[in-house]
């Protein structure tokens, strides 16, 4: 009987114990976040931010910063944004398509030399993609295609494919091949079987694997950078480097910080909308288990 | 509704023969058990007449229309997987509507066109089927909400709701625990005498095969060993894999010599001797023994084999024993070594025998079978009735 309590101390020790790491690891993460926000609520100058951040004065709060980004921007930032989101959004749509039928071939056709694929795109992937900006550059260049949407989707998308493929592949394997031909036998083509059994029962993975592809597009510098020299293609990336080198004001963190704070929205908005696709589970009870 | 045939099929791999030169004529309404080890052959067989597998060699028709080219959509056949199969994220009544929705049917106006079920028509079979499953209450579910034996069922009705020429059940009962087995192999036989389909059943479990098939098809490396109603293959078994895969519990083999013996032919396995009629040629057999046709008595009779009961399996209606047959005692003071212990295994009466009990074994004389050293039936030799 004397050791129950004592048992009990020890699972409460351990439980706030477990909490305050856990909340620690929040703050971590989280604190750039709201360094971010309460930046970009203000216009001090950089030196007077860090007191400002940490005990913030309701009374310096103010919008300015937005309303610059949002009206008085050059070229204007709906423009920026459209383009990111065109860039982005043509990448991640093509390049999960392509990914989907790769992922598809590679996984539940048998052809020779398919393991050596895999492990070649798989090797493809540890180069460090600005390695290509260079050699990219000649090749668009000599296709017509620098400063054009083509020109970078076409990059992007390619850059999707070789992750994605791979991450689709990989789930896909874990599908059970009884479903696939349960489906043949119930009068399906492997087509309709591809599209109506196998991309249903993939929806988890195609969802990261949609926003994986949006998100590197959707913040890339280095390519953007080279391959974009007229104002009407610029991106979101291109227009927060441009405030803060260039002629609106150097080192105006208050600017930048704002524009970093609705640069993100669209991207919290893409994970929530696929968020329920990434929970999963959906090939359980499929088989015995 | 149709039979299906194999003809000379056969199924390589790369290295290996999956099935060798099979041929087999399942008949209209037939229930078929496939049986065999695993690695016998038998789920590619069934893979085979699917369409999931494309044979090396041979034919498969279904009904007189050759099939070998056919798409697996194509052959209108409904199987059921060992794993069932379900699509996870369909529920159990869009598990079951799913091929109905996919398949064209020829328009009533216009019998060259063809269009799909109407709604009402698809409602209409999943909820028949479903009905006759029991399955009716739970249509909404998911496979995951669903236990083994719902699963099963949905398996089942979507095969069902298809009307297909036969029906492919590939170990549809093994993912079951034993007690739902026992019961979903009566209403899968129920299942079968209500439709008239043809069944072919891919198993293992040869309790499955004897208590299902009209007809056992038993497979061992690929070959096709024996074909026969389940009386005619415990009673006539072709060979001695098919003796003993086939019965339990499983028959018992004395493997021995047949010698001359005066103007006939003796069985001789120390300590047993027993004359045989019929054809025999002197060499090494094998004589094969039901444990029910092993009679076991308390008095000995002058033709018995003495012997010592050293285990006893109660299974309640009936025991199993495990008998020591000792032979006729050596004569006195023979030098000659005790023979090795022979081991026998009897179907009794209920709490007849106890360990330790000593018992008097006969064979029953028509019942014995001959094979020889290649495992093959030797027909034409039987035990004498009579023991000298």
């Amino acid at each position: 009987m004397r050791v129950r309590p004592r048992r009990r101390w020890v699972r409460l020790a351990k439980r706030v114990a477990s909490h305050l790491v856990l909340i620690l690891a929040c703050a971590f993460a989280l604190f750039p976040i709201y360094f971010i926000v309460v930046t970009s609520l203000s216009t001090l100058p950089i030196a007077a931010i860090t007191a400002h951040v940490l005990v913030p004065n309701p009374h310096s709060l103010t919008a300015a910063s937005y309303n610059t980004i949002l009206y008085h921007l050059s070229p204007s930032f709906l423009a920026l944004m459209t383009n990111s989101l065109i860039f982005a959004g043509s990448a991640a749509a093509t390049g999960l398509a392509l990914a989907a039928f790769t992922g598809f071939a590679l996984s539940k056709f048998n052809f020779p030399g398919r393991r050596t694929f895999v492990y070649f795109i798989l090797l493809i992937s540890l180069f460090p993609g600005v390695l290509l900006v260079i050699p990219y550059y000649f090749m668009f260049n000599s296709l017509g295609l620098i400063d054009t949407y083509l020109g970078l989707i076409i990059p992007y998308s390619a850059g999707a494919v070789v992750f994605s493929g791979i991450l689709v592949k990989n789930y896909m394997d874990s599908i059970p091949d009884d479903i696939e031909e349960a489906a043949l036998v119930d009068g399906l083509s492997r087509t309709q079987a591809f599209f109506r059994v196998l991309i249903p029962l993939c929806y988890p993975v195609l969802g990261l694997a949609a926003f994986l592809a949006f998100l590197g597009p959707y913040t890339d510098f280095a390519l953007a950078h080279l391959f974009i020299t007229t104002t009407n293609l610029e991106t979101l990336a291109l227009g927060i480097y441009s405030i803060n080198s260039g002629d609106q004001g150097t080192q105006n963190y208050g600017l930048v910080t704002a524009f970093a704070v609705v640069m993100s929205l669209p991207i919290v908005a893409f994970y929530l909308a696929f968020q329920r696709y990434i929970i999963g589970g959906l090939t359980l009870g499929a088989v015995r288990g | 509704m149709t039979g299906v045939t194999l003809q000379n099929v056969t199924k390589r791999f790369k290295t290996e023969t999956a099935v060798d030169d099979v041929s087999l004529a399942i008949v209209d309404g037939e229930f078929v058990v496939i049986l065999g080890a695993s690695g016998s052959g038998k789920s590619t067989i069934l893979r085979i007449i699917a369409g999931l597998e494309v044979q090396t060699s041979g034919h498969v028709y279904i009904g007189d229309m050759l099939v070998d080219d056919y798409e697996p959509r194509d052959r209108n056949l409904a199987m059921v997987f060992q794993s069932y199969a379900l699509y996870p994220h369909l529920n159990a009544y869009d598990n079951i509507a799913f091929g109905l929705r996919v398949r064209r049917v020829p328009r009533a106006d216009h019998p060259r066109k063809l269009r799909h079920l109407t709604k009402r028509e698809v409602d209409a079979k999943v909820r028949s089927a479903a009905q006759m499953l029991g399955i009716g209450e739970m249509l909404r579910k998911r496979p995951a909400e669903l236990s083994g034996g719902q699963r099963q069922r949905v398996a089942l009705a979507r095969a069902m709701v298809r009307d297909p020429e036969a029906f492919l059940l590939d170990e549809p009962l093994s993912n079951l625990d034993a007690k739902i087995r026992s019961s979903a192999r009566i209403e899968l036989k129920r299942l079968h005498a209500r439709l008239r389909q043809t069944f072919i059943f891919v198993t293992h479990d040869q309790s499955e095969a004897m208590t299902l098939g009209d007809r056992l098809a038993i497979l061992n490396h690929g070959r096709l060993l024996q074909c026969d109603t389940p009386e005619r293959v415990l009673s006539h078994p072709a060979n001695q894999y098919v003796a003993s895969f086939v019965g339990s519990p499983e028959m018992v083999f004395l493997e021995g010599n047949v010698q001359p013996a005066g103007a006939g032919y003796t069985f001789v396995k120390d300590p047993v001797r027993i004359p045989i009629r019929g054809a025999a040629r002197p060499g090494p057999v094998t004589l094969g023994v039901r444990p029910w046709d092993v009679r076991v008595e308390k008095e000995g009779s002058p033709t018995a084999l003495p012997s010592r009961v050293t285990g006893v399996e109660r299974l309640g209606s009936s025991d199993h024993l495990f008998l020591e047959l000792a032979g006729p005692a050596p004569a006195s003071g023979a030098a000659a070594p005790a023979p090795p212990a022979l081991s026998v295994r009897a179907v009794t009466r209920a709490y007849d025998f106890n360990v330790g009990d000593r018992a008097f074994v006969t064979f029953d004389p028509d019942r014995a079978l001959f094979f020889d050293a290649e495992g093959a039936r030797l027909e034409s030799m039987s035990l004498a009735t009579r023991l000298p």
